[in-house]
């Protein structure tokens, strides 16, 4: 069986990315580790509490040689235009969970909207990354 | 309005340590939530879960800072700080009664963070290789 393990989004700052994904969603440290071996890489993983088998890598983006200055730089520009990723989030109570969001200083650039599968909002992290944070319903009879 | 039973209001206030236990929260906080007096709140709190919310809070913390312990390299100052304790000697005291050991021993005794960081092939391979080095080798004039 094939399950989902960890999924990546790139971010401008790591530490900032990891005080937003904490502090205002919520979510838990999965492992944080520091590897001097491959040149200090930060092995990065947050995720929701009560769902430990899920998390996203906060990925920073790499110099050479794994990514040259071009590269990288185009992955800034798509990240800025918030064409490089977009993580779905699902909520018992869509309005709640934006209230206290909110609450918390996350700017949403979708407030909670009825949609045929239930109440959708949306809003970016730090690096511009689409969040996307839904209360889905199904139709009766699916 | 619909009868909302008591202790709705005590698993607000377990919510809201389950949540936020990173921040400077106290029990007058959750006795705020609960819409309850300090001395009420914790009596309820205690008859209702089995154990007062300073404990259920501490606990709570704990639970974390041994997670961190084993899931990142931080120093232990930092992850007693980012668990919402502010003294590293009330942590280390609590922790090792609690866990039978110091915070550093409860490491020590677990597999080392980055083998358990379980990092995909994919991207060690990316990460550990070397920036290419010339030596100057390329640049050597070429022998008649």
């Amino acid at each position: 069986m094939i399950r989902i393990a960890n999924a990546q989004l790139w971010v401008h700052d790591q530490e900032e990315a990891l005080a937003f994904y904490t502090e205002k969603v919520g979510m838990e440290v999965r492992a944080d580790v520091t590897l001097a071996e491959m040149g200090d890489f930060r092995w990065l993983t947050v995720g929701p509490a009560g769902q430990e088998d899920v998390s996203i890598v906060l990925m920073a983006i790499p110099g050479p040689p794994v990514m040259n200055d071009e590269t990288a730089e185009q992955v800034r520009g798509l990240m800025a235009k918030g064409f490089a990723g977009t993580v779905f989030l699902t909520t018992d109570d869509c309005q709640a969970s934006y209230e206290e969001l909110k609450g918390r200083g996350v700017e949403f650039t979708e407030t909670p909207q009825e949609r045929p599968y239930g109440i959708d909002s949306g809003f970016r992290d730090p690096s511009g990354n689409n969040i996307r944070l839904a209360e889905v319903r199904m139709p009766a009879g699916v | 309005m619909a009868f909302v039973p008591p202790a709705r209001h005590l698993l607000r206030a377990r919510d809201l340590v389950d949540a936020r236990y990173f921040e400077p929260l106290a029990v007058d906080d959750l006795a705020a939530v609960a819409g309850l007096s300090k001395a009420h709140f914790s009596r309820e709190f205690k008859q209702a879960f089995g154990e007062s919310p300073h404990a259920y809070l501490l606990t709570r913390r704990l639970e974390r800072a041994a997670a961190l312990l084993r899931a990142t390299d931080r120093s232990v100052a930092d992850i007693c700080l980012s668990v919402g304790l502010q003294s590293i000697g009330s942590f280390t005291t609590s922790f090792s009664r609690t866990y039978g050991r110091s915070p550093t021993a409860y490491r020590a005794d677990h597999p080392p963070a980055s083998r358990g960081a379980l990092v995909p092939g994919c991207v060690v391979r990316a990460y550990a290789r070397p920036q290419h080095r010339t030596f100057r080798e390329d640049s050597a004039p070429a022998r008649a």
